[in-house]
């Protein structure tokens, strides 16, 4: 009996290493799917909207009762590559051209809804003096990944500053970047402008000098599955009210 | 001995049973498919390959090291000690287990980072910190991997019999010398199969890794750290290291296949 009862937790042992062996489950939140439902509408958005869409979500739900509003928040290389394995995503908004241009296959169309910039963050209680400081190997610093939207341009942006130095990590998405910063593990970190403002009062950060090589475009789109009200929530997103809570968070106008 | 006959197996629980089979064997199938088995060579040997196997391995096998060095002594204890004491101990020890991997890796950040309760201080004195470097790697390694070992060894080490303990301390053998040479020879099979399950599980780790290590090429980027940077973009290079990291599963779990029928069993 005892021989049993280890054995089963020798099994269960078993089970949880082949379950988190591969851990991470970024990009990937609940995605409700069930496309003859009229009144849901699938939103994949970059993880650096995941306040402000949450929000705009929130305010889209009590003008359209009956609709209600899932999203999916991550990279958005991940996400363009999960529409076009057939993901059920009824919009996507993106943080970057080069993702919106890859699912155009699914989504034929799209228009910029707002812009972000890359900074360089840091917290207040050391502040970092120059964007060349980067460049002391006794300055620790983080950016997104090379191929990841958030990284490319904080690339341009470097470039244009004269970086030469080396970040500590080549993190995956711009929310690992930002909690290196916030659990004080570096002293600078390549992240969005609205990452900063979410971080709350203790973060600060330096423009870079070509604002145009850090500023994103980001374009939002419905797919061509799209359930009925897909077109509505583009729409809410790119009205004053929508537009109102992208400001509040950071976000430049599109135009 | 008498030879018990196997009892026949019903169509409707093996007709059952091979719809598990297929739930872990298709999606491996379907991933091998696409990988391109005429370039793997040149896609295992890439720059970033290389670097990702090189940081994996050598991580991979310290962290076996610091498990099994750390990990046999306690399995020894849980199995031997006090009980009082060890039934608050076993979970204690087991419990990275079922912890998320990123919760694993902010407990490690809290630690040993530069403001941890621990980092702080060596950081204070040495000005060196462990997150950003394959120290860490090898930490969040151990973290997740030592579990499996305790849980394996200490298993093996209560099926030894315990009069064999009894007789060599009547015959003047004390703790030490028990351990050394009657308990742990007698569960070589078990602690073999507890460093090889804590390797691979080190091998995999993930969200640890990530949040307390980073992600550096050549530093502390591991091969499934690759394969997440190298899914959207070279897709070619995602399927060559997981074809490779598949058949290093395949391969441990059919060198330890004896091992984990004795674990169950007790030989």
């Amino acid at each position: 009996m005892r021989n049993t009862f280890r054995g089963i937790t020798f099994l269960i042992a078993i089970a949880v290493l082949s379950a988190c062996s591969t851990g991470s489950n970024k990009g990937a939140s609940d995605v409700s799917s069930s496309p003859e439902s009229q009144n849901v509408v699938t939103v994949f958005a970059a993880s650096s909207l995941t306040k402000s869409f949450t929000e705009i979500g929130k305010q889209f739900e009590v003008e359209n009762p009956g609709t209600k509003i899932v999203f999916s928040f991550g990279a958005s290389s991940t996400l363009a590559e999960q529409i076009n394995s057939g993901a059920p995503a009824d919009v996507f908004a993106s943080a970057s051209r080069k993702s919106m241009d890859s699912v155009s296959a699914e989504i034929p169309a799209s228009k910029v809804f707002a812009t972000n910039r890359v900074v360089v963050a840091f917290p207040v209680a050391k502040p970092l003096a120059a964007v060349i400081d980067l460049n002391n190997p006794a300055i620790k610093w983080v950016q997104c990944d090379h191929q990841v939207p958030c990284g490319s341009v904080a690339d341009a942006a470097l470039k244009a500053d004269g970086v030469t130095g080396t970040p500590v990590s080549l993190e995956p998405d711009v929310k690992s970047v930002t909690g290196k910063l916030t659990t004080l593990e570096v002293d600078a970190a390549i992240i969005y402008a609205t990452d900063v403002k979410s971080s709350g009062a203790d973060f600060s950060f330096l423009e870079f000098s070509n604002l145009e090589k850090a500023t994103t475009k980001y374009p939002i789109g419905v797919t061509l599955s799209a359930s009925s009200k897909a077109q509505a929530f583009v729409d809410f997103a790119l009205s004053d009210v929508g537009q109102k809570v992208l400001r509040d968070a950071g976000f430049g106008s599109p135009s | 001995m008498l030879m018990a006959k196997k009892s026949q197996v019903s169509p409707a629980l093996a007709a059952v049973g091979f719809a598990g089979l297929l739930v872990v064997l298709l999606p491996v199938i379907a991933l091998l498919s696409r990988v391109p088995w005429s370039n793997l060579a040149a896609q295992l040997t890439s720059e970033s390959s290389i670097n990702a196997i090189r940081v994996s391995i050598i991580s991979s096998v310290l962290a076996a090291l610091i498990a099994v060095v750390l990990g046999v002594p306690l399995a020894w204890y849980l199995a031997r000690g006090p009980e009082v004491i060890t039934k608050w101990l076993r979970p204690i020890v087991i419990s990275p287990l079922v912890m998320p991997p990123t919760v694993a890796g902010l407990a490690l950040l809290t630690l040993m980072g530069r403001n941890g309760l621990l980092g702080n201080f060596i950081y204070e004195q040495t000005g060196w910190a462990m997150p950003f470097t394959m120290a860490a790697v090898v930490l969040a390694g151990a973290f997740v991997g030592m579990p499996f070992l305790v849980l394996v060894v200490e298993a093996v080490f209560r099926q030894i019999p315990i009069e064999l303990e009894e007789a060599a301390q009547t015959l003047g053998a004390n703790p030490s010398r028990v351990f050394w040479r009657i308990s742990f020879p007698l569960a070589r099979g078990g602690v073999i199969s507890g460093l090889v399950l804590a390797w691979a599980r080190a091998l995999g780790e993930f969200g640890a890794t990530l949040t307390f290590a980073g992600s550096l090429p050549g530093v502390t980027r591991t091969l499934p750290m690759e394969v997440y940077v190298a899914m959207e973009v070279d897709p070619a290079s995602a399927y060559s290291i997981s074809a490779m990291l598949i058949l290093i599963a395949v391969i441990v779990v059919f060198l330890l296949r004896s091992n984990l029928i004795q674990a169950f069993n007790g030989k």
